[in-house]
């Protein structure tokens, strides 16, 4: 059962359209708060682990071990001055945060979830092309960060939006043909094999066990898009001051912020999705939901790892990295991939 | 003489997963913050800071104020009855300049200026001299 | 581009690195760096005509405000110069503390350089790790002396007070531990396969153009001259100590930061030798009297030079005959190494300046002085 049906059947003395309306409506609000909180717990997360490895013990003067930490921050950022500077552009300049956060909140609209206890599942979209959609919706994250950095009128922001423009230009390509690979090897047992869905229905081992190359492949461009070091050229903490949002203050700048982790936690759900099997496990028809989460924490755990323990690398090392050698590699995981598929009639 | 070697050549990723072995087992070591209002840090006894100011010892030599090598002391008329300071001036100190070099405290004759542990001054203010009564106090007693 | 299309970008005084008051005016190219103008004097506070009008065993506290992360290091640099001119003797007693001492504040300084360099390059766990080793050294600091950077322990004639017992055991509880720390936060720099292609062949200095510039100290090492003033010229006790000096003979960013990290170990291993062999006997000389009747007086010029953690450290006092110096000169060995930056940044990325100016080592307290 769905979530989505049962609303309806609850809106049901309204009429069809409305009921079906109003049902669309309640579960994508369910679905903005899920993200909002996660992103709360993320940060909190974040911030004690990174504590716990420096030797120290992170918030736990705001509320009882520091859980009220991020709301006292969120009010805090709203509450400050709104700084504009003289010669911006200001369309862009207003308009960029809002595209690097509402892509992302719909980003998490489309993805399957697994069932929840007796309640049915969350899913939202139910198509044929939800692949298509979803890497589309990704695409305009990077376009928000390029036009903060170049309508503030700072050289240090123009500097980290050309480098962020490369980065994301490079990593493109492998994310596309890992995804690429799996949409093969999932066509020969499904009809509709661009659907997120079916492909999971109709998968018997999960897909990181037959490509593994294609796994590692895809989480370091995840990795990149998400902007953290090793990789967080657009925002080099050292060099430029803040890169392209050097010049936010306020929520704006918050919104930046909370992008940031949150396509850390969107990269690691669709790499669960894709890879691990998503929410299958033992008791699936009513735990699905409960295993999707734990394996995008785990994911998320070992991104933390990655981001505390690694220096930045230089920018044409990393456009080498990307053009040089991710390519070719996701190109012969493509070709592994293929003869699979054919060769063993899977 | 000894040279320095660079580290060998190894396989790519093996390096940056042993980096990240070690960063992520400092996870269950004991943290080392010391939480500052509630426990204080533990202080050897050579520990000093403040400077404080006997009053019935002082004879009023200015001896401390020729002493001092950016000029912190100054000396002060103060009516107070004390047979063993019969010109009535007291030694007052500007802790905006005072580098703690403890030349006063080695040269006064009574030991009555020394220097002690208080260290936490931090309050709202008009200027940092602090009158001769006032060096007699301790902080918590000392209000502007 | 053409010259005249270069982008003007200035690297502020106030900036997120750990440097200092730096100002650099770069001129770029897209990413390449095409001439860097280094502008310094944020933080100049007057110390050498301050001590042309101060008493010279009182001049002490401006120079542990000079380098103020290794402080020690520029008394022992001032009383060599000040008891040579003022003809004062001093117990063997005295010379095997300063040299611990000396030693611990290198190993101090070096730590706050390592810890800055992780977070200049984007790491940013062994900064913490480098600042808990640091706070025990601190610890050990108070003990002797009773402040933690500024210590002014040492005077013309000896030391203020005796080190205690209670000091003794505390240095020998962190030479027996810091050798398993160093190898976590060594491990943590040298394994990453990122940290060694931001540092390999970059930024290489050669030996002709570090001996023309007047470059001392870790980054001369590093270019393949064997020069180290502790086994050239031995002042104190270091001719009766056993340690080794480390070279490179590659000049790379590698190599300086190779050559500072065995530098700590070898400071160690002269702390665990002193901390056995400490004599008897007095720890300051009656003859250096500090009351205000008798002051003591020198007369003509002195220049003393000593190893600190940045270079060659040289006093030049002048004295006239009277109470006060004449004139007092520093030689700051971090000024000389600044100045072969515009070089060593020709035509390389941002990042690549950045890591460069991270091997230099600077703390403008002893550049502006």
């Amino acid at each position: 059962m769905n979530i989505l049906l049962r609303l309806q059947e609850l809106f049901s003395p309204l009429g069809h359209l409305v009921s079906y309306i109003l049902a669309y409506i309640f579960e994508s609000l369910f679905l903005v708060i899920f993200v909002t909180i996660s992103l709360i717990v993320m940060i909190y997360v974040f911030r004690k682990y990174m504590a716990r490895v420096q030797q120290r013990i992170g918030p736990n003067r705001v509320g009882k071990f520091g859980l009220l930490q991020l709301i006292a921050d969120a009010l805090k950022l709203v509450g400050k001055e709104n700084i504009l500077p003289r010669n911006r552009d200001d369309l862009p300049y207003k308009l960029a945060p809002a595209m690097v956060f509402v892509s992302l909140v719909l980003a998490f609209t489309i993805l399957p979830y697994g069932d929840f206890f007796y309640l049915g599942s969350f899913t939202v979209t139910h198509s044929e092309v939800t692949i298509i959609l979803l890497f589309g919706i990704i695409a305009i994250m990077p376009i928000g960060e390029v036009l903060a950095g170049i309508s503030s009128a700072n050289k240090y922001a123009l500097l980290g939006a050309l480098r962020a423009v490369a980065k994301d230009v490079s990593f493109e390509i492998p994310m596309m043909l890992s995804v690429l690979a799996i949409v093969m090897m999932a066509s020969a047992r499904t009809p509709s094999s661009l659907s997120l869905e079916s492909i999971l229905s109709s998968e018997f081992l999960p897909y990181g066990i037959l490509e593994p190359i294609g796994l590692f492949v895809f989480f370091i461009s995840m990795v990149a898009r998400a902007s953290y070091t090793p990789f967080d050229l657009g925002e080099s903490d050292s060099e430029l001051v803040s890169g392209h949002s050097t010049e936010y203050s306020g929520m704006r700048f918050g919104m930046f912020y909370m992008g940031m982790f949150g396509s850390i936690f969107l990269g690691s759900l669709i790499v669960s999705i894709l890879y691990l099997g998503g929410p299958s496990g033992p008791l699936e028809s009513s735990l699905g939901f409960i295993w999707l989460i734990i394996k995008a924490a785990i994911l998320v755990l070992i991104s933390f790892t990655v981001w505390l323990s690694m220096p930045r690398i230089r920018i044409d090392k990393f456009i080498n990295f990307g053009w040089k050698y991710l390519i070719p590699i996701a190109m012969i995981n493509l070709i592994l991939a293929g003869i699979i598929t054919l060769g063993w009639g899977l | 003489m000894i040279e320095v070697k660079e580290p060998k050549k190894r396989i790519p990723v093996v390096g940056l997963i042993s980096g990240m072995l070690t960063v992520s087992k400092y996870m269950f070591k004991k943290p080392v913050t010391v939480q500052y209002p509630e426990q204080k840090p533990d202080l050897p006894d050579r520990f000093r800071f403040r400077i404080f100011l006997k009053l019935d010892d002082c004879v009023g030599c200015t001896l401390c104020e020729q002493v001092c090598p950016n000029h912190s002391i100054n000396m002060q008329k103060v009516d107070r009855e004390n047979p063993r300071n019969k010109r009535k001036i007291y030694p007052d100190v500007n802790f905006g300049t005072c580098t703690v070099c403890r030349n006063c405290q080695e040269i006064c004759p009574t030991e009555a200026i020394y220097l002690d542990k208080e260290f936490e001054t931090a309050r709202t203010r008009n200027s940092f001299t602090y009158s001769p009564e006032e060096l007699a106090l301790k902080e918590n007693e000392v209000i502007k | 581009m053409s010259s005249s299309e270069w982008v003007e970008l200035n690297f502020g005084p106030q900036h997120p690195s750990m440097h200092g008051v730096l100002r650099l005016k770069a001129k770029l190219d897209g990413e390449i760096v095409k001439e860097i103008e280094p502008v310094i004097g944020y933080l100049h506070r007057n110390a050498e005509k301050i001590c042309e009008m101060t008493y010279f065993n009182d001049n002490l506290i401006y120079f542990d405000r000079m380098d103020y992360v290794g402080a020690m290091n520029m008394e022992v640099g001032y009383l060599e110069a000040a008891e040579k001119l003022l003809d004062i003797s001093i117990s063997e007693r005295v010379k095997w503390i300063r040299v611990i001492m000396a030693e611990l504040s290198r190993i101090a300084a070096h730590l706050v350089w390592a810890g800055a360099y992780g977070l200049d390059l984007g790491m940013l766990t062994p900064f913490f790790h480098c600042f808990i080793e640091r706070e025990k050294l601190l610890t050990i600091f108070t003990e002797v002396s009773g402040s933690r950077q500024e210590v002014n322990y040492m005077c013309v004639g000896g030391v203020y007070q005796d080190i205690t017992e209670k000091a003794i055991s505390e240095i020998e509880d962190f030479v027996r531990e810091f050798p398993k720390r160093l190898k976590d936060i060594f491990n943590m720099f040298m394994k990453n396969d990122i940290f060694l292609s931001r540092t390999k062949g970059i930024g290489i200095l050669d030996k002709e153009t570090a001996i023309s510039y007047g470059v001392t100290g870790p980054m001369l090492r590093a270019s393949g001259v064997e020069y180290d003033v502790r086994k050239a010229e031995p002042y104190l006790v270091y001719n009766q100590v056993n340690f080794d000096i480390p070279v490179s003979y590659k000049g790379d960013n590698l190599a300086r930061v190779l050559v500072r990290f065995e530098e700590m170990r070898q400071s160690l291993k002269i702390v665990e030798q002193a901390v056995k062999k400490i004599p008897e006997g007095p720890y300051f000389n009656p003859k250096a009297k500090k009351s205000l009747m008798i002051r003591m007086r020198g007369e003509g010029d002195v220049y003393a030079r000593t190893e600190s953690s940045k270079g060659e450290f040289g006093v030049y006092i002048v004295g006239d005959g009277g109470v006060k110096p004449y004139r007092v000169r520093v030689r700051s060995p971090t000024l000389k190494n600044l100045s072969v930056l515009p070089e060593l940044a020709k035509d390389v990325m941002i990042a690549d300046m950045i890591a460069i100016s991270g091997t230099l080592d600077l703390v403008f307290g002893e550049i502006d002085r």
